[in-house]
């Protein structure tokens, strides 16, 4: 019996020997993955009912903030604008945690962060206000034009400060009021919760920043980066032919124009009146490693290092796909087929180009204060890269600015100010629809704002052009930025 | 004998000050404040040490001195953080520690040798059997958390299946012993298998039934694991056979298997502990809940009373290993994976030095009972295996399991007293003639 017992033994401490190493792993090796779960919501409700800062925009306009109630909870979150900052702030609620900045910036909002918890040794002793305030790079009076805009229409908004990344204005409709979910009324929460996840159109995800689209025709600005950067293309040469069909290797699938049309010639002539032949050409000249490391030095295949939970990563295939795919690899020159971009990502696109070739990291909380406005932390203006060379990034510009003045990009002329921009129209498979897109920056020489516009489409928009459809949103955001009197620009031509 | 008692007092020591430390620091945690009962409380908890100290030096003077610190311990830790989740629920946990106590040193009173209880071997498996199923009868039975495994009795519920698994231990390793030469008999060839005799067998059959019947009818898979797994070691410890094990083991997958194809609540369990997370605020939050708990106490724990561990559903009994976890961190949650470790080998020991087959059997017995009931559990919670609902012995709120637990216990420092450990007496003669 007793070498079954001695065996026993052996079993038994070999089972928690087991336990002992699955308790590391789950404690220590995986600890943070599971602290930043979605589903984990502890940090949220332990400062639930606790005083939490507030948030304003850079304009000093409050968009989140902390009151006290005479319920149980004693304390409750209101946002005063609803649904025009939700998928900035995101909302707090008892049950579900929170989403936004109040989730990344939860420490901070708590007063959970020790820097500010204990700011000089003697707070330690006097009982006082120890959250900490947001200040956004928001602008309330961007924010408020480009909700009237984009109207009713599903789609997404975001201008950037080229030279230092912050985020003006950041907008996506469908979005919800994130004070229904705040809401003490647990159950009216929940109703609401339920409501807004059944929505196809999804309006809890940020179309801004948290959905892919195909960016279409905006896109032909990186494979311009690309096919400049290895010398495929100059500005002269070559030309290429006018044709309204290109057949790419390894297809009998041939790409054709928008509308039909017929269009050729050098760089400058292709990206005035987006052609696609031509591009698609341009496309395989440079191959898919050139295409791919211009488009992730750009931020794609990556996260972007937005100061916002869970960003969604632009994406484009690796180049293994592309090697017996010639015909994809033309598609995606385009901004078609694989190829999948934020709103955020192709914002990012036009600011690099803006900032003379520097990518800044996209940011959206300025600083940080206490109570009292006493600065605790500064978030300051990073590179995040330099995706192309400062000579590329001025040829891009003035490629841009004529598009703005001669080609697809008309409807963004602004009396006073030298715009440059490049417009999409991105196929969507499975209707006749087309995502309308423009990306811009203005002014050309001295940007103070780079934007992106989407507006999608389904069955029921139609042939939407990004000159046309796009292009006037991209045009009140800018002139509100800049402060330039409201117009109408000329109208647009067809894409 | 002295050297045991004498270790007993000192580590019973540390187990106090520990106790009533870690109640003041969760008390301190939560509410910036000392418990008011601190002191009264100080008393009882060395009150009742000493009351289980003084029993085992007067009843049991030779028995292992290890054992009942590592349960104390272990019980005054489940105390203090049953106490943070629930002020309620600790005074009751506090009068059944002082029953359990008065049940141990009763215990020891009571049976001055364990083979008298064998001799009553079947009388224990008829009282284990009606036990086990008790919570299936009608009228008295009680389903709780979707298990039947509760009698409410006078005002008490109770689960008796704590006891039941005494009561078949001291059954099995009578009946074992007595039959161990017949059923280690191989006479039946299959393959290269020399297989016992097919009627021997029968008893195998009928354990395997009957924790079928407990998965099935009580939907309790712990119990059901605990009980098959408890008469399978036993049954290939006495006879040395390890194709009793195997067979054994293949039967119980088998009626796993059948289980989790015919029965619901089985496939949930399995698919909770292969993916908690694709339904992280149904089925799967109570794991998810516990492991987001580990998680916030990392290395060192939050501390006592700082945690949020009343968000996992049943933490004060099934889950009360995460609020340690979560609070005491990873140290605390090896340290309590430490002293199961302890009592395991302690309790080993203890059947390696018996010199009697009854004695031996039964401590193996007893010891696996603990030790695999500890491992299900948190090995549940930790998904090492599917989650049972079973408790933490001496750890979880509850009763039944406290009482129960604190007469194995007993038992097993009885069988100690009887062959003192060899070694420990060799070192004392040493001692004696230095």
């Amino acid at each position: 019996m007793n070498r079954q017992i001695s065996r026993l033994g052996v079993v038994l401490i070999a089972a928690y020997l087991l336990a002992f190493v699955q308790l590391n792993r789950i404690q220590l090796v995986d600890a943070d993955d599971y602290r930043s779960n979605t589903a984990n919501t502890r940090d949220i409700v332990m400062s639930f009912t606790e005083p939490r800062g507030s948030i304003r925009t850079a304009d000093g306009e409050l968009i989140a903030e902390t009151v006290a109630t005479r319920d149980d909870l004693e304390r409750l979150r209101i946002y005063p604008h609803g649904e025009l900052y939700a998928h900035l702030t995101g909302y707090l609620s008892l049950d579900y945690g929170a989403d936004g900045l109040e989730r990344q910036y939860n420490d901070e909002l708590s007063g959970g962060d020790l820097d500010i918890r204990i700011q000089n040794l003697s707070d330690l002793f006097i009982d006082r206000d120890r959250t900490g305030q947001l200040h956004l790079t928001i602008r309330h009076d961007v924010q408020l034009v480009a909700r009237a805009a984009l109207g009713d229409r599903r789609g997404a908004v975001v201008a950037i400060e080229p030279s230092t990344g912050a985020v003006l204005s950041m907008w996506s409709w469908p979005t919800y009021d994130p004070n229904l979910l705040s809401s003490h009324d647990l159950a009216a929460a929940r109703t609401e919760r339920i409501r807004l996840l059944a929505d196809p159109a999804n309006p809890l995800r940020s179309s801004a920043y948290r959905e892919r689209f195909a960016p279409g025709s905006t896109f032909k600005v990186v494979t311009a980066a690309a096919a400049l950067a290895d010398g495929t293309v100059t500005l002269d040469a070559p030309v290429y032919a006018v044709t309204d069909s290109y057949l790419a290797p390894q297809t009998t699938r041939p790409i054709t124009n928008f509308g039909g049309s017929s269009c050729g010639g050098d760089l400058g002539d292709l990206l005035r009146v987006s052609c696609n032949t031509g591009f698609a050409e341009m496309g395989i000249q440079v191959g898919a490693n050139g295409l791919i490391s211009a488009a992730e030095a750009f931020g794609f295949n990556s996260e972007p290092a937005i100061d916002l939970p869970d960003p969604t990563a632009s994406v484009i295939p690796e180049a293994g796909f592309f090697a017996d795919n010639l015909p994809l690899l033309a598609q995606s020159a385009i901004g078609q087929f694989e190829v999948a971009a934020t709103p955020l990502q192709m914002a990012m696109v036009a600011a690099a180009i803006a900032n003379d070739g520097t990518l800044m990291q996209p940011r959206v909380v300025e600083q940080v204060t206490s109570f009292d406005g006493t600065p605790l932390r500064v978030l300051q203006a990073r590179v995040d890269s330099r995706p192309i060379s400062f000579a590329i990034a001025q040829q891009l510009q003035d490629l841009m600015a004529d598009v703005v003045t001669n080609g697809t990009a008309r409807s963004l002329q602004i009396t006073g100010v030298e715009v440059a921009a490049k417009t999409g129209t991105a196929e969507i498979d499975g209707t006749d629809g087309t995502h309308a897109w423009i990306i811009a920056f203005a002014p050309v020489h001295d940007p103070q704002v780079a934007v992106a516009v989407l507006v999608e489409g389904d069955d029921t928009t139609g042939q939407q052009t990004g000159g046309s459809v796009a292009g006037p949103i991209a045009r009140s955001v800018i002139e509100a930025v800049l402060h330039v009197p409201t117009s109408t620009g000329t109208p647009a031509p067809a894409d | 004998m002295t050297r045991q008692r004498t270790l007993e007092l000192s580590l019973l020591l540390v187990a106090g000050i520990v106790t009533v430390t870690g109640y003041g620091l969760a008390s301190l945690g939560e509410r910036s404040s000392l418990p008011a009962n601190i002191v009264p409380f100080l008393v009882v908890v060395l009150l009742l040490l000493a009351l289980g100290h003084l029993a085992i030096r007067r009843l049991a003077p030779t028995a292992d001195g290890t054992l009942f610190p590592l349960a104390a311990l272990l019980n005054g830790i489940g105390y203090v953080f049953i106490a943070r989740l629930d002020s309620d629920l600790a005074g009751l946990q506090a009068v059944w520690t002082m029953v359990g106590i008065v049940a141990f040193a009763t215990t020891l009173i009571i049976v001055r040798d364990v083979r008298d209880l064998a001799r009553y071997r079947y009388i224990m498996a008829l009282v284990g059997v009606v036990l086990l199923l008790t919570p299936l009868l009608p009228g008295i039975g009680r389903t709780i958390n979707g298990a039947r495994l509760w009698v409410r009795l006078a005002g008490f519920t109770i689960q008796p299946g704590e006891f039941a698994k005494i009561a078949l231990a001291i059954f099995f390793a009578g009946y074992l012993v007595e039959k161990r030469e017949l059923l280690a008999l191989g006479s039946w060839r299959v393959g290269p298998l020399l297989l016992p005799d097919p009627r021997h067998f029968g008893p195998l059959l009928a354990a395997w039934a009957t924790s079928l019947l407990i998965m099935v009818q009580a939907k309790d898979l712990g119990s059901s694991l605990l009980f098959f797994a408890l008469f399978l070691v036993m049954l290939w410890i006495s006879t040395g056979r390890t194709s009793y094990l195997l067979t054994g083991g293949l039967l119980f997958c088998g009626g796993a298997v059948a289980g989790w194809r015919l029965f619901d609540h089985v496939q949930q369990r399995v698919s909770t502990w292969l993916d908690p997370w694709q339904d992280v605020t149904g089925a799967g939050y109570q794991l998810a809940q516990s492991t987001f708990a580990l998680a916030a106490g990392g290395l060192t724990g939050t501390g006592p009373g700082v945690g949020n561990p009343g968000r996992i559903p049943a933490a004060e009994t099934d889950f009360i290993f995460s609020v340690v976890g979560e609070e005491l961190g990873l140290m605390g949650a090896t340290a309590i994976l430490a002293a199961y470790m302890l009592i395991v080998g302690a309790g080993l020991r203890i059947a390696l030095h018996s010199h009697d087959g009854v004695e031996t059997l039964l401590a193996a017995g007893l010891t696996t009972i603990v030790g695999v009931q500890s491992f299900l559990i948190i090995g549940g919670i930790l998904r090492l295996v599917p989650l049972t609902g079973i408790t933490l012995p001496f750890m979880s709120y509850g009763g039944s399991s406290l009482l129960a637990n604190y007469v194995l216990l007993a038992l097993l420092l009885r069988i100690s007293a009887r062959d003192p450990i060899v070694v420990e007496q060799a070192s004392s003669t040493a001692e004696s003639t230095a």
